[in-house]
């Protein structure tokens, strides 16, 4: 069972990191770092769940750093300036980035522009209609304060899996944030739509060989559509635990995101070459990405090695994604 | 055979006409077939049957007419209906998804869903594995499709056909990769099929096939079913005249019997010995000479291509030593295989021969662009001159040099894909394929330019498995098995059944 698992070789890799570090560096292993890794990274390996849809429909969603920080705004403002309340504003700021991502869908399938490029764009445009919209630069005044409203802020929570399974008083176990409970949902959800239903199957399909899908009924543009839409739904989770967690949204917010994501999504076996994908990959391969980067810093790696170290990795995993399908086309090749 | 005028149908469809822009594909047009018949359907590239068959299962729009499934009007242009109407097609390019299992693939688009909306995959089990029993096809359902053989893919197109419960299956060009056991196994399957009361469309090229299977035949010409009958009322040279007019169709029957030309000039071009690549093929030792074209057949698996493939530079050779004129040489890339006199034009022209997306001057230019230019600059004027001459003397349609080659018939576009290697007139020029999939008229066409270049001295080494193919254009046989060379015959003293038993057919 866990030989089948597309991901295997990645969990032994992400063993050995992990026990790399955890002899390097004593602060590595200590329950407080393991929270700060969960709560830092669980938002990534959402957006890179939801970066897998596009990607298995063979495109990819640039935007997602942008359409999380545009959920963010959205959010503070309903809250802050008009007042409403959490539970009202929440699903209005998730449904914005669904929108967001529907409209990605819309350009890439109506307009027949290349994914890479229509999402380039929205990356600027979204980014921009952030700070039209801000309303920290609309009411200079709000810049300095903080959300209060409680649906926002007991978002913010902690698990206490040690008390909770009593073992408390022995080990000192890491809290999980409820960042990381959002994100098992999404990923349990995700996987099950992806490997149980027909959209499922049907995304794999338009994926891995659009004419097919075409013949054999399956409506391409519309399984495109969806699937960016649901790299916007996770954007739009994913601004609301950031703000939940800051308690407030700059003009910043995401910035950045989008190759982070994508490199997690690749490293955990979404093929770029279309047809290929889980939900699993992506969770480890964010939280790969984490350990890999907190694990440099807590061994005095700089900041900017890092980055050059993210870029390196994002290359490395497209490089291996490229590799197999070689490799794969090649053993076709020889089978006749 | 053919029932009476107005007798029940399965499938009738009354004036289907398709236009794309100011191009009218297919010309308004009557078609039927009835539940248990095998209809052939055959016709030059470019005479509209492939939008025949996409309007019927609704894969296009037609602009005119209706389709009548049993008398009932369907619903035009909508492959879903068509498919739950059991109406199937097996495609000559796959339709296959290769990342996903043999079991997703049957059931592509239409998965059995349980109570809960998740996919029931207990049930798209029991049913593959009833199928698979039923129809003796060999094929693990867990089996992802990217990895199995080109056959075996067939297979798999025509289980998914199979598991619709399909009252109608379109095979276009279903034979065009397969080896001949396969082909006949593929022809028990139809005939299957035929007691079952399905009714079925095969639209292919290779005529004996069509003789074969076929209860009756259609005849498409410049977009309209030009003749339609019993195929006991019709024989084959009458046939291929009604296909491609009086002078293709005596250019065609003409072709095999043509002078053979064994050794051609008896200057060795090409001589190679004992040519090995681990674990691919061994010892493959054979001289090619000047002014004789040397075919190698074999089944689709034997490594043809690659060891053409070692020579020309494209892939590593590890083992054995080539001569070109008395002169031992060994590319390491393509570019040197050119520039040293030697051409390919390859399998696969979607994948490895031609820039579709550009037009046919540019495309017949490719590899002498030193020819066209001027101190690196392109000579307009010059290309021009030369893709002019090229498209006369391969009668290339549309003939405009401007045209894009992604929009030419299959036989027009394997026309530009050689005309661009004659232009660079290497001494040796070796096709692999070089017919697969087009029409008689086009290969008579194609088979007279490369006896005209045989003839002015060339040396023309060809990779087919279409027998018919070998028996007509080839001076010596050679016969290739896993790998490895087994034989090399004059052409005149073989016939087909001895090369049938030599490469393992049957």
């Amino acid at each position: 069972m866990l030989r089948r698992f597309p991901g295997f070789a990645l969990l032994c890799l992400f063993v050995v990191l992990f026990a790399l570090f955890s002899v390097f560096s004593r602060r590595f292993l200590s329950a407080a770092n393991i929270e700060d890794i969960l709560s830092g990274y669980s938002f990534m390996a959402i957006l890179a769940i939801g970066q897998a849809f596009p990607i298995i429909a063979r495109g990819v969603d640039l935007s997602v750093g942008s359409n999380v920080g545009l959920g963010a705004m959205v959010l503070f403002d309903l809250n802050m300036i008009f007042g409403l309340p959490g539970y009202a504003a929440i699903p209005m700021a998730i449904a914005v980035c669904a929108l967001a991502g529907t409209l990605n869908g819309l350009l890439v399938t109506l307009l027949k522009l290349q994914p890479f490029v229509a999402t380039l764009a929205t990356l600027a445009a979204y980014r921009g209609g952030v700070y039209a919209i801000s309303g920290r630069q609309l009411y200079p005044e709000l810049a300095t304060q903080s959300i209060r409203d409680p649906w926002i802020r007991s978002l913010d929570a902690y698990v206490d899996v040690g008390r909770w399974i009593g073992l408390a008083r022995l080990v000192k176990l890491p809290s999980l944030p409820l960042s990381f409970i959002v994100l098992v949902v999404v990923a349990f959800a995700a996987q099950t739509v992806l490997s149980r239903t027909r959209f499922g199957l049907d995304l794999k399909t338009v994926g891995g060989n659009p004419e097919a899908a075409h013949l054999a009924g399956i409506s391409v543009n519309r399984v495109q559509v969806a699937a960016y839409t649901l790299s916007g739904l996770c954007a739009g989770l994913v601004a609301v635990v950031l703000v939940a967690r800051f308690t407030t949204a700059t003009e910043a917010t995401g910035t950045g995101m989008e190759l982070p994501t994508i490199a997690a999504a690749v490293i955990g076996g979404a093929s770029l070459q279309g047809g290929v994908g889980n939900a699993l990959g992506p969770i480890l391969g964010a939280f790969l990405l984490g350990i890999t980067l907190v694990g440099l810093t807590l061994i005095g790696v700089s900041q900017f090695t890092q980055q050059i170290l993210t870029g390196l990795i994002l290359l490395g995993a497209v490089w291996y994604d490229r590799a197999t399908w070689d490799r794969q086309q090649a053993a076709a090749a020889r089978n006749g | 055979m053919m029932a009476p005028e107005g007798g029940p149908k399965l499938l009738r469809a009354n004036g289907v006409g398709k236009r794309f822009g100011s191009i009218e594909a297919l010309r308004p047009t009557n078609f039927s077939v009835e539940a248990g018949e095998v209809r052939g359907l055959v016709g030059s590239n470019g005479a509209g049957k492939s939008t025949l068959i996409k309007v019927l299962t609704g894969a296009y729009r037609p602009t005119t007419g209706e389709i009548l499934l049993n008398n009932e009007v369907m619903q035009l242009g909508d492959p879903h209906t068509m498919l739950r109407q059991g109406i199937a097609c097996i495609y000559q390019h796959s339709s296959l998804v290769s990342s996903l299992s043999v079991l997703d693939n049957i059931f592509l688009g239409r998965q059995p869903i349980t109570r809960f909306g998740l996919v029931d995959s207990r049930r798209q089990q029991l049913e593959a594995e009833s199928l698979i029993a039923e129809y003796r096809i060999e094929v693990d359902p867990s089996a992802k499709v990217g990895l199995l053989s080109t056959v075996k893919q067939k297979e798999v197109e025509i289980l998914k056909a199979l598991a619709l419960r399909a009252r109608l299956i379109f095979m276009d060009e279903p034979t065009a990769w397969l080896s001949h056991s396969e082909v006949q196994k593929l022809h028990r399957t139809i005939m299957d099929l035929k007691t079952k009361n399905v009714g079925i469309v095969y639209v292919s090229h290779v005529l004996d096939e069509v003789f074969r299977v076929c209860d009756s035949v259609s005849i498409m010409r410049d977009g309209a079913i030009v003749w339609e009958g019993a195929i006991a009322d019709i024989d084959r040279p009458k046939l291929v005249n009604i296909m491609v007019g009086e002078k293709l169709g005596r250019a065609s029957l003409e072709a095999g019997a043509q002078v053979r030309r064994p050794r051609g000039t008896g200057e060795i071009r090409l001589s190679c010995r004992a040519l090995g690549r681990k674990n691919v093929f061994y010892d493959v030792s054979f001289d090619l000479y000047a002014g004789e074209i040397l075919c190698i057949t074999g089944l689709v698996g034997a490594k043809r291509s690659d060891v053409v493939h070692s020579i020309f530079g494209s892939a590593p050779l590890d083992e054995g030593y080539i001569e070109m004129s008395g002169r031992k040489i060994r590319f390491r890339s393509p570019k040197e295989a050119i520039s040293n006199g030697f051409g390919l034009v390859p399998e696969d022209r979607r994948r490895d021969g031609l820039l579709s997306a550009h037009s046919i001057s540019d495309n017949l230019v490719l590899v002498v662009l030193e020819k066209v230019s001027r101190f690196g600059v392109l000579d307009r004027a010059a290309r021009r001159r030369l893709a002019a001459r090229q498209m006369d003397s391969l009668a290339i349609v549309p003939r405009n040099p401007s045209a894009v080659v992604s929009g030419l018939s299959g036989g027009n576009q394997q026309k530009v894909l050689i005309g661009k290697w004659l232009e660079a007139a290497p001494s040796v020029l070796v096709l692999d394929e070089p017919t697969v999939g087009i029409d008689v008229g086009a290969k008579a066409e194609i088979y007279a330019k490369l006896r005209a270049i045989r003839d002015a001295g060339q040396a023309v080494l060809i990779i087919s498995s279409d027998l018919e193919e070998v028996m007509t254009i080839s001076d010596r046989i050679a016969i290739m098995v896993n790998g490895r060379l087994e034989a090399i015959h004059d052409a005149g003293a073989a016939n087909r059944e001895k090369i049938l038993a030599e490469i393992g057919g049957d």
